[in-house]
């Protein structure tokens, strides 16, 4: 962060720090995100590690008239990471050297917690031990003796209750204290034997000259610990390969007596310690109750009840946040198509702009504020949900559950949820993709997610299915979704034989016990996602719908949408289509709308066949008054909306799946353009090609990079070319 | 014998790890060193992952990597 070149040895000692650093680190499940938002609360500012996309938390905040950095590190297991969260982690400790480290440690699963505690010592900077959940541990009947850990650890132990605040205050003195005496720190030295000991103290000698070590960025001693494991990416990270051949010698007679396994030898000592560590503080009691955990599990992750419970879960997860969302997604667009547009026409025409400025402005800024914020609903409930299958220690079930089946294809367990999402909208669904800590994982499922079929695209098929196979619509529609539900499977395979070549990563996952979610932890996660997406998505978004209003309406003046930069851009590519059945300006001029959202493509058509019905008839204006009721009585009907759906058992209210009114016109206009194979055609390839630059924009803004977005424009548009061809041409063949 | 034969409710203790590399440093990590008992709690409705209780906590993974893990079964007394 803002330290720089602090030395690695704290030489003020008799000055006191204005402004400390303080980490939280700890193992995931450790309650360590309740912990911070206990601390922190509503100061706390979500934004991303430089470079990579893992949400980096952090806070800053007056403390004793001091000023406190408080950052919150990704959820570790060990000090050789193994996600890309973990790396993170350890190389922000290693590098940045916090004041005091705040050890997040879950007291009722002490040892494994333990372990981690013991790699955090061997850093050397002042450590203190929030032992959270202790209320759980005492419900257990666990005993700790928080001394005898202080004093065989070398730092303080504080209990603490993150979810009701307990030892916080505590926490927080006593991690600024020990920053101001960092001194009187004295860890407990963990000793690998006389073997690796002598070893080390070679290593550390020849590595002192190391410029990083030197400078103090890298810890002396453990630097030549991690040598003797063999930890490769701390080598490589931390360069110093240079003396890999010291460490060879050092090691050498070491190897010959343990084998190659002396990374094995050191977890030994090092679970060893944590085993005798909680042997020596922690009673427990004599019989193990059988925990509401394993009562919860029996049921839910019964042989026969499992997956039916699970589907159950899923189902009542998607018709909530879509249902919740869908009335509040309606409300904005009536509010920003009818009121706040009114507003802004009557202000365009008080100061009397000129045409093009009015068009911009309604057309291209305030559709595009409204392209950003109808998400906004359902990204806040999606985010709500997770939050809540997270906390719980759902989650992970339902990865256990949906793994052998997600694995077949090359994904993860917890690669279900957010593909299911993608059938509501695309956009949150991509967002859940946070959910995988593998970016592997995460890219993967991001990119088969705009082949599940959106609500937005349902207005597309249902014009055409009406047209062309009123007699069997349904099944037409089935087909649309299971074509995608098929392409994704072998598309899964294909990336995972191409693209995603390579080691797959495995599933080592914990199963939390079963908690309960806090609702500040709940609000904190929402609010935090909502207004991550408004800020960084909301920009982008913007800026592509003005782009896109261009396209449309310059060069200004143009008689025929067909004379716009658009509409001759449909006739350039419109021969691609032509092999598809397809190959006209309108239908390629209403695809390259349907970037923007995907039920545009109607509307589009509507004005390219059947321009005379784009006229609107002019309504009686509704004075301020009456649009500011429109606006709260409406919001009012949102409310009802969603709380009725809440209970109501029947129809998935997935957004904008109504059927477009006033389409009499285009109906009677495409049924002379198209057959029904190339009708159908048109709807594989309006589920296929590239999603709506919302997802795009959301890949972005998940993965930090335009890559996966560049494949998804890639992959898709071959994907939807080669399917409609093969079904029109296929069809033409056989006779359709 | 292999962590993947113990059936539900049996339990063993840990040998070896037949890995290598990150993976098997991810499964030491975790707890899954030599001398630690393990006993099988679960397995996945479609027959794979399976969960394991060992240093008193849950830890799900997959039959491919249990096969890995050599294990002596602790009878019942």
């Amino acid at each position: 962060m803002n330290k720089q070149n602090t030395p690695f040895v704290n030489q003020e000692h008799n000055t006191v720090k204005n402004n400390l650093t303080i980490a939280v680190a700890g193992n995931p499940n450790s309650g360590k995100s309740t912990l911070i938002n206990a601390i922190a609360g509503s100061r706390l500012q979500v934004g991303n590690w430089p470079g990579v996309t893992v949400e980096k938390k952090s806070a800053s905040f007056d403390f004793q008239g001091r000023k406190i950095t408080l950052v919150d590190l990704p959820g570790t297991y060990s000090m050789s990471p193994y996600t890309q969260e973990e790396v993170i982690a350890r190389d922000y400790l290693v590098r940045e050297k916090p004041d005091v480290i705040i050890n997040v440690v879950d007291a009722t699963n002490l040892e494994r917690n333990l372990y981690f505690s013991l790699q955090l010592l061997e850093l050397g900077i002042p450590l203190v031990m929030a032992l959270n959940m202790h209320d759980e541990a005492a419900g257990k009947g666990f005993r700790i003796d928080e001394e005898k850990m202080a004093s065989i650890l070398g730092c303080a132990v504080i209990p603490t209750v993150a979810t009701k605040g307990e030892g916080i205050g505590r926490l927080m003195e006593t991690a600024v204290a020990f920053a101001d005496a960092s001194e009187a720190h004295r860890p407990v030295v963990i000793s690998y034997g006389d073997d690796i000991e002598k070893a080390a103290l070679t290593i550390e000698k020849s590595l002192k000259d190391h410029p990083d070590i030197l400078a103090g960025h890298l810890p002396l001693r453990w630097m030549a610990l991690k040598m003797i494991e063999g930890d490769a990416r701390a080598i490589e990270n931390y360069k110093t390969a240079q003396y890999a051949a010291v460490a060879e010698n050092a090691t050498h007679h070491l190897r010959s007596a343990h084998g190659e396994d002396l990374e094995a030898l050191m977890a030994d000592t090092r679970y060893g310690l944590a085993a005798g560590l909680t042997r020596e503080a922690l009673q427990k009691p004599e019989t193990r109750k059988r925990e509401l955990t394993e009562q919860i599990d029996a049921v839910v992750l019964n042989r026969y009840a499992g997956i039916p419970i699970f589907l159950l879960a899923m189902w009542l997860m998607f018709k909530l946040t879509f249902d919740i969302a869908g009335p509040f997604t309606a409300w904005l667009d009536g509010v920003i198509g009818g009121p706040l547009s009114r507003w802004a026409e009557i202000f365009l025409t008080a100061i009397s702009a000129p045409e093009w400025i009015t068009s911009l402005v309604m057309e291209g800024i305030i559709a595009g504020v409204g392209a950003v914020l109808v998400f906004l609903p359902p990204i806040f409930a999606m985010m709500f949900f997770i939050t809540l299958l997270e906390a719980s220690g759902y989650m992970a079930r339902a990865a256990f559950v949906m793994d052998r089946m997600m694995h077949a294809i090359g994904l993860h367990g917890k690669s279900f949820i957010p593909l299911l999402l993608g059938f509501g909208c695309n956009v949150p669904a991509v967002y859940a993709t946070r959910t995988l800590e593998n970016q592997r994982d995460k890219a993967l499922t991001a990119l088969l997610i705009p082949l599940m079929s959106c609500g937005a695209r349902l207005p597309v098929y249902v014009i055409f299915t009406g047209v062309f196979f009123a007699a069997y619509a349904g099944t037409v529609l089935w087909s649309l979704y299971i074509l995608g539900i098929v392409l994704a499977v072998l598309m899964g395979l294909l990336f995972k034989k191409t693209l995603f070549r390579g080691e797959a990563p495995v599933f080592i996952m914990e199963l939390p016990p079963y908690r309960m979610p806090t609702a500040k932890n709940l609000m904190i996660h929402t609010w935090e996602k909502g207004k991550h997406y408004l800020i960084k998505a909301g920009t982008w978004i913007l800026a592509i719908s003005v782009f896109v209003w261009f396209g449309l309406n310059m060069p200004w003046g143009v008689e025929s949408k067909k004379d716009s930069y658009l509409g001759k851009t449909g006739q350039i590519i419109a021969p691609v289509f032509a092999p598809l059945g397809f190959g006209t300006w309108e239908a390629a001029s209403s695809l390259l709308t349907g970037v923007v959202a995907k039920e545009i493509v109607v509307s589009t058509m509507s004005e390219v066949y059947v321009p005379e019905a784009g006229e609107e008839q002019q309504e009686e204006a509704p004075s301020f008054g009456e649009n500011v009721k429109e606006i709260g009585v409406s919001f009012a009907g949102a409310f009802v909306e969603a709380g009725k759906n809440v209970f109501s058992t029947f129809g998935i209210a997935t957004m904008s799946a109504e059927e477009e009114e006033g389409t009499t016109g285009l109906k009677t206009a495409i049924a002379k353009v198209f057959t029904p194979l190339s009708a159908y055609a048109f709807m594989a390839f309006v589920l296929l090609y590239l999603p709506c630059f919302i997802v795009l924009v959301a890949m972005r803004d998940e993965f930090g990079t335009w890559k996966w977005a560049g494949v998804t424009i890639i992959y898709q548009c071959v994907l939807a070319w080669v399917v409609a061809f093969v079904i029109y041409q296929g069809g033409s063949l056989i006779g359709l | 014998m292999t962590l993947a034969d113990l059936k539900t409710g049996e339990s063993g203790k840990i040998v070896k790890i037949q890995l290598s590399g990150a993976l098997k440093r991810r499964l030491m990590d975790m707890g899954v060193v030599a001398g630690t008992d393990v006993i099988v709690e679960k397995v996945a409705p479609l027959g794979d992952p399976i969960e394991v209780r060992i240093k008193s906590y849950a830890l799900s993974l997959r039959l491919g990597e249990a096969r890995q893990i050599e294990v002596e079964e602790i009878k019942k007394s």
